[in-house]
């Protein structure tokens, strides 16, 4: 059996694990905590596959995050489809918004790249702000089922949906790290006019790396409205999105395909734990100074730390 | 990239497990306190961008519960609040509620403060068929039609038809008669319903709108935005907006030495002691508008003695020191789930929804009737005018005279004084 078989299988073992310890569980709160795990794991394995291997530094995440959950609600009110469709729209529109982004890089490069990317959130949030047709500075309002069959509840149906979402990118980037595309990357990286003196067509792989960070953003936004029922561009455009894309890769090991995994996990269900523990001012606090000491002592993420040592 | 080796993700699984425990131990109920308590749960904005009203709100309601347990509790129960803090992010709201009602088990849920974080708890709270008491949401129900959703906002169920009547009013009564508006509102649910309802009223006047814009939230230099707005010339200048900009729009008032007969409609902001403390004589003669003011008029049983109470623990607590804007309505928003329980005489949502519908609440601000949408039955949206104010002296406003009631009729306690932009 070969390492990527073993990959997709113990991914969805461990998936269909997930899914039945929290059916055992029993309420629906272990779905919104999951949900809000592995929407980081999605938002920071979509960021690896650009920052992590080709060392573009997007702070547009929530843009993008921003775009996806806007495409799902365009897809509702003008078609009146649900979900799924939803994420594939999403996919789709965040992904050409991504394209567009690669060939920024064209002319911009480091800091100039990352200003760019975080301009481009400004831009849509202006855009979503002035757009009646999405509701606006006053919100989009999402009013789902409350059963879905057959799940055991609507939350349950969207833990599960993510959960393949965190699957999916968690193997795409695995496969980006393992292929041409991956090692080109890395090469641009390390020092993109040696990597295009020896061959590698920077450009295009580029434009693919944007595109596909972009789209899986995207996805991982597109549940969003679904998950809240109501979604206004304060809280889409979330700096918690952009902070925590960037973070999570980082403290787990950026430029892997399970840094980002580790980084989400950990820091996600931390800042989830705090929520309903802590529950005060002092949970950022927390969150702060975790990443102060790892940047410290794990300048390469957990993964570097553990590599270094092991 | 290196393969992972097998001693590698072993400790990654750990590093993982470690990082699970901390959610997995708080999905477990939280273990009884006291004799069997009474247990109200909610969300609340105790960091953020909302933070400043949402701990004043909170500070209010555990007077409240500390009040009824010192009366024996309620139907013979301590009261217990369960609250989280939503960090001023919807997103964190839906998931919080469902902790609250599906593992922490709480008898009762009440609302964070605000739309923005109301709205998300909705469909949770919809789906667990909860009775659902909010406080200062704005149309949130319009969309949802709950028929278990009760908002504590004086503004009623038509706010378009009426959250501006009581500046246009009051306008109508200067000489000479205004003739044109100017409209400034921030991009956001609440500022944008209240430039409507401006827009749609001053319309119906016969009044000119000769300016009519938004700008986004981000805007911190409001210098160009007055001056466009003065070059307009407008009689009545109304202003829709959010504390951080509200701050920056009178400033720049001040500044730009604008004057009008009417000045102010619907900030957000000059109704707490810090913007008060701040601005001082920049206040005078702002006309605006609110929900509460120490004024004979709205001198309701009980209301002093609270706000000596919250005024007492507000230093400690760090929130708005004179609490003369959401806490007197927080106290009062757990007074109706009080008077409610008490009169159905146990935990029904059913019968609790119904009896809310039906009954009238006396509470600290005043008599308070729901609408079949859950709304105020009778909107009391109030125009207050800063009157005498020289200074950022906070003394003041803990007596009537500093922020007198113009509208509405039955609680006006002065006249009003024009115009905008004369010293006292």
């Amino acid at each position: 059996m070969n390492a990527t078989l073993r990959f997709w299988l113990g991914a969805v073992a461990l998936g269909l694990a997930l899914v039945a310890g929290l059916r055992l569980l029993g309420n629906d709160y272990g779905y919104f905590a999951g949900y809000f795990v592995l929407q980081y794991v999605v938002l920071a394995g979509a960021w690896n596959i650009l920052g992590g291997y080709a060392g573009y530094v997007n702070f547009g995440a929530a843009g993008f995050m921003a775009a996806g959950a806007y495409s799902a609600i365009v897809v509702r009110q003008w078609l009146g489809w649900d979900l799924l469709p939803g994420i594939v729209a999403a996919a789709v529109v965040a992904g050409l918004l991504g394209l567009g982004t690669g060939y920024l890089t064209l002319r911009l490069k480091g800091v100039y790249f990352s200003i760019a990317t975080l301009c481009l959130a400004v831009v849509l949030q202006t855009l979503v702000v002035n757009w009646d047709y999405v509701g606006g500075s006053r919100g989009a309002y999402i009013i789902h089922a409350r059963e879905i069959p057959p799940f055991t509840s609507y939350t349950e149906m969207l833990f599960i949906v993510m959960l393949g979402l965190a699957i999916g990118t968690t193997g795409i980037g695995r496969a980006v790290e393992k292929s041409r595309l991956g090692r080109g990357l890395q090469a641009i990286r390390d020092n993109e006019r040696a990597a295009e003196a020896v061959g590698v067509p920077t450009l295009r792989l580029k434009l693919v790396a944007t595109t596909l960070c972009g789209a899986l953003m995207g996805v991982a936004g597109a549940p969003l409205p679904y998950y809240s029922g109501y979604l206004n561009p304060e809280a889409a455009f979330s700096l918690a999105y952009a902070v925590n894309a960037i973070a999570m890769p980082l403290i787990g090991g950026a430029g892997t395909w399970a840094g980002p995994v580790i980084g989400a996990v950990l820091l996600a269900s931390l800042q989830q734990a705090a929520t309903v523990t802590i529950s005060s001012a002092l949970n950022l606090w927390i969150v702060g100074w975790m990443l102060v000491v790892f940047v410290a002592i794990a300048p390469r993420g957990i993964l570097g730390w553990f590599r270094r040592r092991g | 990239m290196q393969n992972i080796t097998r001693r590698d993700l072993g400790r990654l699984a750990m590093a993982s497990a470690v990082a699970g425990a901390g959610v997995s131990a708080s999905v477990f109920p939280a273990s009884a306190q006291g004799a069997n308590p009474i247990r109200i749960g909610m969300s609340m904005s105790l960091s953020g961008g909302l933070a400043g009203n949402g701990r004043a709100a909170l500070a209010a309601q555990q007077i409240w519960a500390s009040d009824v347990n010192a009366k024996g509790g309620l139907l013979g129960r301590p009261v217990q609040l369960v609250f989280y803090d939503d960090q001023t992010n919807g997103g964190q709201v839906p998931g919080i509620y469902t902790k609250l009602l599906d593992v922490d088990k709480v008898d009762l849920v009440t609302s964070p403060y605000a739309t923005a974080m109301i709205a998300p708890a909705m469909p949770v709270v919809m789906q667990h068929q909860m009775c659902f008491v909010t406080i200062l949401g704005a149309g949130v129900n319009s969309t949802f039609k709950y028929d278990r959703h009760f908002n504590m906002n004086v503004t009623g169920d038509d706010m378009k038809g009426s959250f501006a009547k009581g500046f246009l009013d009051i306008a109508g009564t200067l000489e000479p008669k205004p003739r044109s508006i100017g409209i400034l509102a921030v991009d956001n649910d609440f500022a944008q319903r209240a430039a409507e309802s401006a827009r749609f009223l001053a319309r119906q006047r016969g009044l000119r709108v000769v300016y009519d814009r938004s700008y986004p939230p981000s805007t911190v230099d409001f210098t160009p935005t007055l001056r466009a707005v003065q070059a307009a010339r407008p009689d009545l200048i109304y202003i829709a907006s959010y504390p951080p900009d509200s701050n920056g729009i009178l400033r720049a008032a001040s500044e730009l030495r604008i004057s009008a007969q009417m000045f102010g409609g619907g900030m957000v902001g000059p109704q707490l002691a810090a913007f008060q403390a701040q601005l001082g004589p920049i206040l005078n003669n702002l006309v605006n508008w609110d929900i509460f003011s120490v004024e004979p008029t709205m001198n309701f049983p009980g209301v002093a003695e609270f706000l000596t109470k919250y005024r007492e623990v507000a230093a400690r607590e760090q929130t708005d020191v004179l609490g003369n804007y959401i806490p007197p309505y927080a106290y009062a928003q757990m007074q109706i789930v009080e008077q409610a329980v008490k009169r159905v005489g146990k935990i029904d949502q059913a019968a609790l929804a119904a009896d809310m519908h039906s009954q009238v609440f006396d509470t600290i601000v005043g008599p308070v009737t729901f609408s079949a949408s859950g709304e105020w039955a009778h909107e009391r949206n109030l125009l207050v005018q800063f009157q005498g104010i020289t200074d950022g002296n906070l003394e003041r406003y803990k007596h009537p005279g500093a922020k007198v009631i113009l509208y509405p009729p039955s609680l006006k306690s002065g006249t009003p004084r024009a115009p905008y932009g004369t010293p006292a």
